[in-house]
């Protein structure tokens, strides 16, 4: 099927089977390797990216869904001053340890403050319940994205 | 003055990994590779009688017992475990053999159209049953005092019984490694711990010399344990398939495969016999630890050595009788996991005390503390506590910060709390660190200096806070500190990245280097300074005994956790946590926190949510939708403060910190539980389905 | 063979669905697991797909006197952010699964896949709603509990295609949702129950009670309720044990790898218990 999408900010058109996996399409088509599989089934976060600006487990969406869609991954997001905001606030945090899940959840942590500037502790917990990580225990990783939402006056 | 080296930097790996630029094993590109993929028995315990192979497309290949060219066994402990099933199998996941290929398709539909004639044999598939059987791989013992004359001569004797499951690691990134033959020399890439531990096993299966293998770190998304001793069995795999195929071959594991396949927590069965005196002080205690092995001994019998030395946790008993057994059930072989048996022990002590106060109905810290150990009393196998021990004020500070002795004395049903002392031993059990000869080198060259060990980073920190050691004691800048690449052919064995002792000894031995590089910095040339692990000559270990001091030095905690109980459901709410804790001293207090709050989170996972059955061998629970683990949702909020007490031998006074903050919660979530309820408990994990029925027994 | 086709509007949607047998998908949450075949591997569908997720018509909600009609692709992120559907409604929905997936998942499909566990189906069950049917051929509608007719059954035609929800413009008085999970976030539905009433002058006027997860399809009973109705807060404050006993044998779990039966049992009746007790306290 012949999908016509825009990738990371660049018109795309490619001819894949429509039940491909947008999470293969990005790491294997188009090397971006930022975005991980950890499950294949939804229940993890680590293949998180944006479409139309929303975290969406890519592992799930088949290609076919993404005809006319906007898909931002990592390897784009990461020239913008919002993510300068959340790499240095994650720093001081101790937001990252073993780094696998930390693409799903800054991809999360954009999602939710574009919609959410000022998120209460409560909305960064419900934000972050699809983007499992097993090092830090989230505490850490909430301090780095309230931070972020405190000093980014303006970027969101 | 120079800031203390606790003050928190940023970690040195932070910007890559945020930024998705950190490149994991599949993330990597090996031009011209084939992937592969594992055939696994279907059986928990069977003969096989034939395999039916279909025909082969060109290009594609079949790996199997017959193409390993040394022993078909992984080298580890015991080194029991086939690369490749040979006749049999005994457990539901063993690998039998792997479908090389280019096209993942083709390799798929090669895989459903193998056919295994399997006869069956009837498995052993729960631990009650390899009790009955007697199915031991390991049996070990040791004793203290006149037990037999303690318990002859008793006032009272309280028996209780303790069960712990199994636990997942749930590295995010799954299992993976990589082989690539090339130059006469076999490399191997992956996610693992311990490159070394991978060199030796793939010596023995490929029948060479190590000189011809490099085994290469690649970035580790999380380990745990899991990723010990496991990633040698992958390692074997796929040197065996690159070398028969002439070409790379990666083999990554599907994540509800790894949980199948790959090594678990020893679920525990522990039995308590306690002697007390006229005033009910427990004098002593009589341990049986039965750990389920699983279908190969593995690396178990280290495992079942620290869960009975630390079997008695921070109490000091005169009289001890302490027995541990492995047993061999058709089931996943269980492995290292963050704890490595203590914390199984340390449960069922910890929640034995409690017990017994609640019984005697004695408050049950006041109860602990009378029998804590401190400085010059001995340890359970005969050893020394040759350092102050800071408990005391670690309980002081946990319950300021808690409020735990109003919160205890309210009694609401439904809500509670509760308090657990603990500890870790440092280092590797007995002689462990003697037979590892940890070594070291420092490299200066110009105003750098390249630091050579074989510490992994897998998420921990290990190699900002190696590189923090070094920087620190130089007096240079991070940035002139270079970590070598983690790859056998160009680093010294350090020893593995295990037992809470890269800080310590790892760090130990960087530090003393850098001080002596130090006096030789202005050396014109470059100056390259090696340091060996040498024991300190004060400790004794007998190794048939299983006497003298098991451990160098200890780390030491307290938690406190809070809960409330949902009246209708009976499901748990952790509320907080407050934990302190002794380590000697933070060598940089971002990453320690970092990693006393990831481990009471999944202490606290394998005490409540984290259910893992199986049935007739098979796992119940074998993807993320149906094993859970802890979300954002779930995460308790904790205060963590650190009490140090600085260890002479340690980096700075650095001790063992790691494993520590897992041992600690999931007593704490029991003993809170059982606050709210008023029912004792005794095994984990905690579930609404189990609290129900426990509930409705005793009301 | 084509595999999938993405049709630019619902007419031409039904007119492929009449000449090919297709499978309709629209945000994939649950087709694309279950068809899922492990790591770098895309998932196998054994027939063409039919992409209905991005049709307008299927994308709008819209208040029409009293009822609310609920197009079939809208997300559950987009439900949670309407100011038309009520309150109660979204407390089931954002319990359900992630962030990340309700951004993908589409109520209808969480109809048609009539799991058990399904986590719109208590309240949908709950308030009576009709689901409009559309072929090439015509249109029908059907009431959720003819339409769901057995776990992973329901009563879609080969033509035919789920576009509308339509559940009563209305709140209740006294509004109960309970979903307990295997932890707090990200997890299926261990057992569900959704109590909704009105009391008017100390005396029942309405009463919906829904179970989910604990028998094949959602547990609802009309003629319980109707024992309710008229009565007085504190006669059925007293009526409890014989409403617990009435309902009981319509509870009927089963043990798996989430939860056993004799607790999901158990905390089925308790919760409704404590809807019970709750709303015998109104006035």
């Amino acid at each position: 099927m012949k999908i016509e999408f825009i990738l990371n900010n660049e018109p795309q058109t490619i001819d894949v089977h429509p039940a491909r996996r947008l999470l293969d399409i990005l790491r294997e088509d188009f090397k971006l390797t930022s975005v991980k599989e950890g499950c294949g089934e939804g229940e993890c976060g680590a293949c998180v990216v944006l479409m139309n600006g929303k975290a969406v487990n890519s592992c799930l969406v088949p290609a076919g869904n993404i005809v006319g869609k906007s898909i931002v991954t990592l390897e784009s997001f990461k020239e913008t001053k919002r993510y300068q905001m959340i790499e240095s606030c994650f720093l001081e945090a101790g937001s990252v340890q073993c780094g696998f899940c930390t693409p799903g959840i800054v991809m999360a942590t954009e999602s939710l403050l574009s919609e959410n500037p000022h998120p209460t502790d409560k909305e960064i917990k419900e934000a972050l319940s699809g983007n499992l990580c097993r090092c830090t225990g989230y505490n850490m990783i909430f301090k780095g994205i309230h931070l972020a939402a405190e000093r980014g006056q303006g970027l969101w | 003055m120079k800031d203390s080296i606790s003050k928190p930097i940023q970690r040195v790996d932070g910007p890559a990994k945020i930024s998705g630029e950190a490149k994991y094993l599949d993330d990597m590109h090996f031009e011209n590779r084939l992937y592969a993929k594992t055939l696994r028995s279907e059986r928990a315990k069977a003969r096989i009688k034939s395999i039916r192979r279909p025909e082969l497309p060109d290009g594609f290949f079949i790996v199997d017992k017959n193409d390993v060219p040394g022993v078909n066994r992984m080298r580890t402990v015991v080194s029991d475990h086939p690369i490749f099933a040979e006749d049999s199998v005994e457990y539901i996941g063993q690998p039998i053999l792997l479908v090389v290929g280019p096209e993942r398709e083709t390799i798929y539909d090669i895989l459903t159209h193998i056919v295994i004639d399997y006869e069956d044999i009837e498995p052993l598939v729960t631990l009650e049953d390899a009790e009955a059987k007697s199915t031991v791989f390991t049996d070990y013992h040791y004793d203290k005092g006149n037990p037999a004359k303690a318990f002859a001569e008793a006032a009272t004797i309280i028996e209780d019984e303790f069960r712990t499951g199994y636990q997942e690691h749930v590295y995010l990134e799954p299992q993976g490694m990589a082989a690539e033959y090339r130059d006469g020399t076999m490399f191997v890439y992956g996610s693992m711990q311990c490159p070394f531990y991978a060199e030796g096993a793939l010596t023995e299966a490929l029948s060479w010399d190590a000189k011809q293998i490099r085994v290469i770190q690649t970035v580790t998304g999380g380990a745990f344990g899991g990723k010990e001793e496991f990633p040698s069995l992958t390692a074997c795999q796929v040197a065996v398939a690159s070398l028969k195929t002439k070409r790379p071959v990666i083999l990554i594991y599907d994540r509800d495969e790894d949980i199948i396949c790959s090594t678990k927590r020893h679920p525990s069965i522990v039995r308590y016999k306690a002697a007390l005196n006229e005033e009910n002080d427990v004098i002593a205690l009589d341990i049986d630890a039965l750990l389920d092995a699983g279908a190969y001994n593995g690396l178990s019998p280290v495992v079942l050595q620290r869960a009975i030395f630390s079997a008695t946790g921070v109490y000091n008993f005169p009289h001890l009788n302490v027995r541990g057994r492995n047993f061999m059930t058709n089931k996943v072989p269980s492995g290292a996991y963050r704890g490595f048996g203590a914390p199984q022990t340390i449960f069922g002590t910890e929640m034995l005390m409690h017990n017994i106060a609640e019984k005697l109905d004695l408050d049950p810290l006041n109860y602990k503390m009378r029998h804590m150990l401190k400085r010059g009393d001995a340890t359970c196998t005969g050893g020394q506590i040759r350092d102050i021990v800071k408990l005391p004020e670690i309980i002081d500070k946990v319950i300021a910060m808690s409020d735990y002795r109003k919160k205890y004395k309210s009694g609401e049903k439904y809500s509670g709390v509760g308090i657990s002392l603990f500890l870790h031993g440092c280092g590797f059990t007995g002689n462990g660190e003697q037979m590892i000869k940890g070594k070291i080198i420092l490299k200066k060259s110009g105003e750098t200096v390249i630091l050579k060990v074989s510490s992994t980073e897998m998420g921990q920190g290990a190699e900002t806070v190696l590189r923090k050691i070094v920087a620190y004691s130089l007096d240079i800048s991070l940035e002139q500190v270079k970590y070598e690449s983690v790859d056998t052919g160009l680093i010294p064995d350090s020893g593995p990245t295990v037992a809470s002792r890269t800080t310590m000894i790892v760090g130990g031995l960087l530090r003393q280097a850098s001080l002596e590089l130090k006096d030789r910095w202005d050396a014109a040339e470059d100056v390259e300074v090696s340091k060996s692990y040498k024991h300190p000559d004060f400790l004794e270990w007998d190794n048939d005994t299983f006497k003298g001091d098991a451990y160098p030095v200890y780390s030491w905690g307290a938690n406190v956790v809070e809960v409330a109980i949902d009246p209708v459901t009976y499901e748990i709410d952790v509320k907080k946590i407050w934990a302190v804790y002794d380590v000697g001293m933070p060598i940089d207090e971002t990453t320690l926190i970092g990693q006393m709050q990831g481990g009471i989170a999944q202490g606290i996972g394998w005490a409540t949510i984290e259910v893992m059955e199986t049935d007739h061998g098979r796992l119940l629970q074998k993807n993320l939708t149906d094993y859970k683990v802890p979300t954002s949702m779930d995460a308790p909020p904790i205060d963590c403060e650190f009490i140090s007490q600085p260890y002479e031998f340690g980096p700075f006074g650095a001790k063992c910190a790691g494993e520590l903050p897992f041992v600690g919660a999931p007593p704490a979530a029991a003993a809170a539980v059982s606050h709210a309820l008023k029912i004792p408990i005794t095994s984990i994990p905690l579930t609404p389905e189990n609290l129900m029925e426990m509930d409705s027994h005793e009301n | 063979m084509v595999d999938g086709f993405r049709p630019k509007t619902l007419q031409e949607a039904l007119e492929i669905r009449l000449k090919t047998d297709c499978l309709p998908i629209a945000g994939g949450t649950d087709l694309m697991v279950q068809k899922a075949r492990g790591f770098a591997l895309k998932p196998d569908f054994d027939k063409p797909l039919l992409f209905i997720g991005h049709l307008p018509e299927l994308n709008k909600i819209s208040i029409e006197k009293d009822q609310i009609h609920i197009g079939a692709g809208v997300l559950l992120t987009d439900l949670l952010n309407s100011d038309k559907i009520p309150e109660i409604f979204k407390e089931a929905v954002c319990l359900m699964a992630s962030p990340p997936s309700r951004n993908l998942a589409s109520v209808g499909g969480n109809i048609c896949n009539a799991s058990p566990a399904g986590d719109t189906l208590p309240h949908l069950y709950a308030v009576d709603t009709q689901l409009v049917l559309k072929s090439a051929k015509g249109e029908r509608k059907v009431p959720i509990d003819q339409f769901i007719t057995g776990p992973k059954r329901t009563d879609l035609v080969k033509d035919e295609l789920l576009t509308k929800i339509i559940i009563p413009n209305r709140i209740f008085g006294v509004n109960y949702y309970r979903k307990v999970g295997q932890r707090k976030g990200m997890s299926l539905t261990k057992a569900a129950f959704q109590g909704m009433a009105d009391i008017e002058q100390g005396k029942l006027t309405d009463v919906r009670i829904a179970f989910g997860s604990v028998a094949p399809t959602i547990v609802r009973s009309r003629e319980i309720e109707k024992t309710m109705i008229g009565k007085s807060v504190e006669e059925i404050k007293e009526e409890i044990p014989e409403i617990l006993a009435k309902y009981a044998p319509l509870i009927r779990p089963i043990d798996d790898a989430r939860s056993s039966a004799a607790y999901r049992k158990k905390v089925c009746l308790r919760l409704l218990e404590d809807f019970l007790r709750k709303m015998s306290k109104e006035k």
